[in-house]
């Protein structure tokens, strides 16, 4: 288990997304593992979103607490299960070298940055549960951190595959700009763009600078970004109540009708009103 | 205790031993002692509205201990989320220093606030109107912040020399801890302590949500 938490450090870290790490065109990301590590993230995110059940006006609902424990790994799970067959076959279809294996560990890998976030908000999401009792205020909370750890988690699968691609040689470099020209770095030194990438240690989100976003990774990753979005909106709209309204009795599921989008608006308008 | 009063003008300086590596455990019992001592000379003087004799003298007590816990618990869980942001972003091998950065600005925070503690006093002595000591103890929290965000500006310049994208996790943590101290700071009243009201050291039904407060105050302004 520990061996694993330090695999996804080492992600988030940006060393197994490096650049000379993906010379071969190989993700080295164990599927499995980091599958196990995604759950208990979910697991721990679960709990804090499902402590509102437990504080919240009318009593505790220690099964809707159970609940959100359980929704949160599944709603990712389910999405990933769900959307990986046409997320391949677009990314095929596009032009992609990508083959099944690195598209899958791509993909869990994306989805351990964006629970690592997750679950690093899981406390503060925790204490305003606790001492929350308005509803409307915890349902934007909650999209408003499942919405910074998805960007980041987005970020990250973009940077990756533009990486991939130039790891096996899709992306040609562009000219070399006259002189030290990286924005990034203050160093005057001639050799600047090297320095600069020994002393400020390349993030898991930065651009590799030195080449354009190909087209076919643009295309690849709006194909992912709408699919893998909707889907995934739609899915934790089907798996709700994650939060648990206190006027309504426990349910595991909620009848089916309207749509995510819809009652987003309908929790801002009820919080000003 | 003289030597505990130059090791505090030294956070105030941003001496290197308070952010170096080299004895870092030291260094941060030492801030946490300073955090903790001057946090709770401001929330004595704090409590002190009502009277310190009798009955009120648990106010005092109260507040004292309520102004350190505002700050730690506030810290400890934003920490995380500073975290997996700051490796995220590449700035891992930073980390150590910038949380020693955030560590003695906590403390500066604290010092600030009670250098201020004689100035509460005296508005006390100086006026009886409850709701009057509570906006000047908001004035108060808002100086020492803005001080206490100057000290931490000092202490991140030479890591936002090395890159800019401390900058974004100086921004970062500013909004986390503003977001999550304002909560924590309003379910942890009463800190000035009604006199007509019971000493308690949390009030009851004060349990609920400063950002819904606001939101509902600021509607039923424009209702009228």
């Amino acid at each position: 288990m520990w061996h694993w938490i330090q695999e996804l450090d080492q992600i988030l870290r940006g060393e197994k997304t490096s650049l000379p790490a993906l010379r071969e065109g190989r993700l080295e990301i164990p599927a499995i593992g980091l599958s196990a590590v995604i759950v208990i993230l979910g697991l721990l995110y679960g709990v804090c979103m499902g402590t509102y059940a437990i504080f919240r006006d009318g009593g505790p609902c220690y099964d809707q607490t159970l609940a959100s424990t359980v929704k949160v790994p599944a709603l990712f799970v389910l999405t990933l299960i769900v959307t990986f067959p046409s997320l391949y076959v677009f990314n095929a279809l596009v032009g992609s070298r990508l083959t099944i294996l690195p598209v899958l560990r791509l993909l869990i890998a994306s989805l351990a940055v964006n629970l690592a976030v997750l679950s690093s908000l899981g406390p503060i999401v925790a204490f305003f549960s606790v001492n929350t009792t308005s509803y409307p205020f915890m349902v934007l909370l909650n999209v408003a951190v499942f919405a910074l750890s998805g960007v980041l988690g987005l970020t990250f699968l973009l940077q990756t595959l533009h990486r991939l691609s130039i790891a096996q040689g899709r992306q040609p470099p562009l000219p070399l700009p006259p002189g030290p020209a990286d924005t990034g770095s203050n160093d005057a030194e001639p050799n600047a763009a090297v320095v600069a990438v020994a002393v400020e240690e390349p993030g898991a989100l930065d651009r590799a600078t030195e080449h354009v976003l190909g087209k076919h990774v643009k295309a690849v990753f709006g194909c992912w970004v709408v699919v893998f979005g909707l889907v995934g909106a739609q899915m934790g709209w089907v798996l709700r109540p994650f939060i648990g309204d206190p006027n309504l009795g426990f349910q595991w599921f909620r009848p089916r009708g309207s749509n995510f989008f819809e009652s987003v608006w309908q929790s801002m308008l009820s919080l000003i009103s | 205790m003289t030597g505990f009063l130059l090791r505090t003008d030294d956070v105030l300086r941003r001496r290197p031993w308070t952010t170096q590596s080299v004895g870092a455990t030291s260094a941060l019992l030492r801030l946490a002692a300073n955090l903790v001592v001057f946090g709770m000379v401001y929330g004595a003087v704090l409590g002190s509205f009502g009277g310190i004799s009798g009955e009120r003298f648990r106010q005092v007590v109260y507040a004292a201990l309520k102004v350190p816990l505002l700050l730690l618990a506030t810290f400890l869980i934003g920490l995380p989320s500073f975290f997996v942001l700051n490796t995220l972003l590449g700035l891992r091998r930073d980390f150590g220093q910038a949380v020693r950065a955030l560590v003695a600005t906590q403390a500066g925070l604290a010092i600030v606030l009670a250098s201020l503690a004689p100035v509460t006093a005296f508005w006390y002595a100086s006026s009886a109107d409850y709701a009057a000591a509570v906006r000047f103890n908001v004035l108060t929290f808002s100086v020492a912040s803005l001080a206490a965000q100057a000290l931490l500006r000092g202490y991140y310049r030479p890591l936002i020399e090395r890159t800019g994208k401390h900058r974004a996790m100086l921004w970062t943590w500013l909004f986390i801890y503003a977001f999550v101290g304002i909560q924590m700071g309003w379910i942890l009243r009463p800190f000035v302590g009604d006199p007509h009201a019971p000493v308690q050291f949390l009030r009851e039904g004060a349990w609920g949500n400063a950002y819904v407060v606001v939101a509902e105050l600021i509607c039923r302004a424009f209702a009228r």
